[in-house]
């Protein structure tokens, strides 16, 4: 058998399992930065929707991505059975794996945006409906062979097909969901609902840290020429950037280095290389990360002004960053590394790239926030609310939609005392 | 004027306020003022249920009331001293204080979170028992004992023997000197807030009631409070406020010029929290809302809050070089 093909199998399969454990890193991302008495709920429905999303894959979400179709949608392929795939120098298994650990992601992006006062239910109709109808359009028409795959998109790791969508289908929930009790006051000042674990938050970095040398580097889909290098060295040095330039703009602004806000420029780094990592040169990989890192900054003020409870962060993590990750390469792709479209505005390429670069963060973002926003609008109908109570709320999600608290011991006198 | 109750005095202060709470000294007489009225009525109140006061004795105020930098609203600090000690005169004692506190409470000073009040058996004592007591914090100095000790030192006599509390902090300078705790004492009021960010901004509340808002009490005021309480420590004066703290300073430790700007600096920052401040309760009274501030006035501000961690620094140094 071809030595390339097993090998490409080989480290693509490698990038699946990494990418999988990144489900691991949202679970202590999101468990890290809300309170405990949510903190089972989160854990458990984050397993519940990675396993929706992949049977939805399976059933559906591959064959609209990848099948053939036309510029919009594919139409074929779907309830794969593990066949080789034409075009693909790798197993088709493996192939098939590695993308639908990419669609579990961008849907556990878009959960950020329901955090603490969603109901379970809710969470199950979503994980299909989005796993249909949002995420697939968009990754056919970047991945798939759809219109923007023929402007010449860049989209390496999916900065925008992941993060960005994942980040507009948050947007859509959290404005019809509403803020979560006590985080605004009547004045319209914000409070500020702590995250009950600094530590799960710090893991859960390093945890999406590594995992996405799974998500970037694993894109290359091959080792031909060990690319896959160069790619995992331009993610560290942007999810590194992002983490000092947060860092120091928290420091600046605030006069205090916030740890939590650290945190995000490093995340934020991580989703801005994504979709450049392949095209830039290293030392616009770390401009690229550490934009990223205060971008993320004015964003969560930006989001927080407006009213918009953004508990995870999602929109301005997944979103800003996805959006400015996107553009990067408008301005940053080397004549060299531009495989697909153009070179950047700083590589004699002028205005082109970015203006597809543009055309494809504004479709994107605005598709995945209309059909995110009509389906849980109809959702909101027919499932009577697509929040829980306010009694439910304050005694937690754990308790409301699983019977059990994710922290027994600490949480039952707490109850007793808060519903009395 | 006697009052009967404590509601006629909170109406007294409810009228009043206003008049004295364009100027910082009239208010913090006016505060004294409303706290004589209480005790004497809490101690008239106490007599028809216990018979009158088994000996002399004396009450205190500490924190901003024993600075006399309270803003128009004000927390309780306070403590009681009484000569005899023995079981009948201390229960006696502590239900004046309670009937104190109950009073301030009533007339407009919420209760200290940390029961630092004259009902609380650590604050209510015999001169012999708080003798003892500061021997043992200053040979415990753990964090919460050189804590307590720091709060003393803001202590003024406000009724009753006015030689006790001065013979008891007394006592505590002299055992503060002779254990070297001045280091730690420094140690203990370390944690300043930055009040003015890297790019010369207003470092405000960003989140919670007050945002937008500049916390003037930690961020601005501190650093001075501080660094005088200890001064005044090691310099063994005896005053308790600020004010009065830097101008018992021997020129030799600071030059008159300098003892010139930090009062005048130390007066601006109540006069800006007195007018510029949120006053509609006490913990909003300690937030200044800085959008009301002119140009210049910011800019005063700035500087000066930049010029408190230079105090601090300069007590710092003065103290590192003893040790």
């Amino acid at each position: 058998m071809d030595t390339a093909y097993l090998l490409n199998s080989l480290w693509v399969l490698i990038s699946a399992v990494l990418v999988i454990l990144m489900i691991g890193g949202f679970i202590l991302l999101e468990t890290g930065s809300t309170r405990m008495k949510n903190a089972g709920h989160i854990a458990g429905k984050t397993i519940l929707t990675f396993s929706i999303s992949s049977i939805v894959f399976w059933a559906a979400g591959y064959g609209l991505i990848f099948g053939k179709g036309n510029a919009l949608i594919g139409f074929t392929d779907f309830l794969y059975s593990g066949y080789d795939i034409a075009g693909v120098k790798l197993s088709g298994s493996v192939f098939f794996l590695f993308q639908l650990a990419f669609a579990g992601i961008s849907l556990t992006v878009a959960f950020g945006g329901f955090a603490e006062r969603a109901k379970l239910v809710s969470y199950l109709v979503f994980s299909v409906l989005f796993s249909v109808f949002v995420y697939p359009p968009i990754a056919h028409w970047i991945w798939g062979g759809g219109w923007l795959s023929k402007l010449g998109e860049q989209d390496f790791a999916g900065s925008t097909v992941v993060h960005l969508t994942g980040a507009m289908g948050a947007l859509a929930a959290t404005i019809l969901l509403k803020p979560r009790i006590g985080k605004f006051n009547k004045d319209g000042s914000a409070n500020n609902l702590e995250g009950h674990n600094q530590v799960f938050t710090a893991l859960s970095v390093l945890l999406l840290w590594v995992g996405w040398f799974g998500f970037n580097a694993g894109s290359t889909l091959s080792v031909d020429g060990a690319f896959f290098g160069y790619v995992a060295l331009n993610t560290n040095l942007a999810a590194a950037a992002g983490t000092v330039a947060s860092l120091i703009i928290s420091w600046m602004a605030l006069g205090k280095v916030d740890v939590p806000m650290m945190l995000n420029g490093a995340l934020a780094g991580l989703v801005a290389i994504t979709a450049s990592c392949a095209y830039v040169d290293t030392w616009a990989a770390v401009v690229i990360g550490f934009i990223a890192g205060i971008l993320v900054f004015y964003s969560i003020r930006f989001f927080e002004s407006k009213g918009i409870d953004d508990p995870i962060f999602a929109l301005s993590v997944h979103g800003a960053a996805g959006v400015w990750g996107t553009l990067s390469t408008g301005f940053f792709a080397t004549k060299k590394l531009a495989a697909i479209g153009k070179p950047g505005l700083f590589y004699g390429g002028g205005l082109e790239q970015l203006g597809v670069q543009t055309i494809g963060v504004l479709a994107c973002a605005v598709y995945a926030f209309i059909v995110s926003y009509i389906f849980l609008s109809i959702m909101k109908h027919f499932l009577n609310g697509l929040r829980v109570t306010e009694e439910e709320e304050i005694i937690g999600l754990d308790m409301s939609e699983h019977g059990s608290y994710g922290y027994p011991e600490l949480l039952k006198n707490e109850r007793k005392f808060q519903v009395k | 004027m006697v009052y009967c109750t404590y509601k006629e005095i909170r109406m007294y202060r409810d009228t009043h306020i206003s008049s004295v709470s364009h100027d910082h000294f009239e208010l913090n007489r006016f505060h004294d003022e409303l706290m004589r009225h209480v005790v004497e009525l809490a101690i008239s109140r106490t007599a028809e249920k216990l018979g009158p006061t088994p000996c002399p004795f004396s009450f205190f105020v500490m924190g901003s009331a024993g600075r006399m930098e309270q803003a128009i609203w004000s927390d309780q600090d306070n403590g009681i001293i009484f000569q005899n000690k023995n079981i009948e005169t201390k229960t006696y004692f502590i239900q004046l204080g309670q009937e104190i506190t109950n009073g301030l409470f009533e007339v407009g000073y919420t209760y200290c979170d940390g029961g630092v009040m004259a009902s609380n058996d650590q604050w209510c004592k015999s001169l012999s028992e708080w003798e003892e007591q500061i021997s043992e914090w200053i040979e415990e100095s753990s964090w919460e004992t050189i804590r307590n000790l720091l709060i003393l030192i803001d202590g003024r006599h406000l009724y009753g023997e006015n030689q006790f509390i001065t013979n008891v902090k007394k006592a505590a300078y002299r055992s503060i000197h002779q254990e070297h705790l001045l280091a730690r004492m420094l140690d203990n009021t370390m944690l300043l807030k930055k009040g003015v960010g890297l790019l010369g901004q207003f470092l405000t509340e960003t989140h919670g009631p007050h945002s937008t808002l500049l916390n003037i009490k930690e961020r601005a005021l501190y650093p001075y409070v501080n660094a005088l309480r200890l001064l005044a420590v090691k310099e063994k004066i005896e005053e308790t406020s600020s004010l009065a703290r830097i101008q018992k300073l021997p020129a030799e430790v600071m030059n008159s010029h300098e003892r010139e700007v930090y009062e005048k600096q130390f007066l601006q920052l109540l006069y800006y929290r007195i007018t510029y401040g949120d006053h509609s309760n006490y913990e909003s009274g300690h937030y200044l809302v800085v959008s009301r501030l002119s140009r210049q006035e910011k800019k005063e501000m700035k500087s000066i809050i930049r010029n408190g961690p230079h105090l601090y620094q300069f007590v710092r140094k003065l103290i590192e070089r003893d040790v």
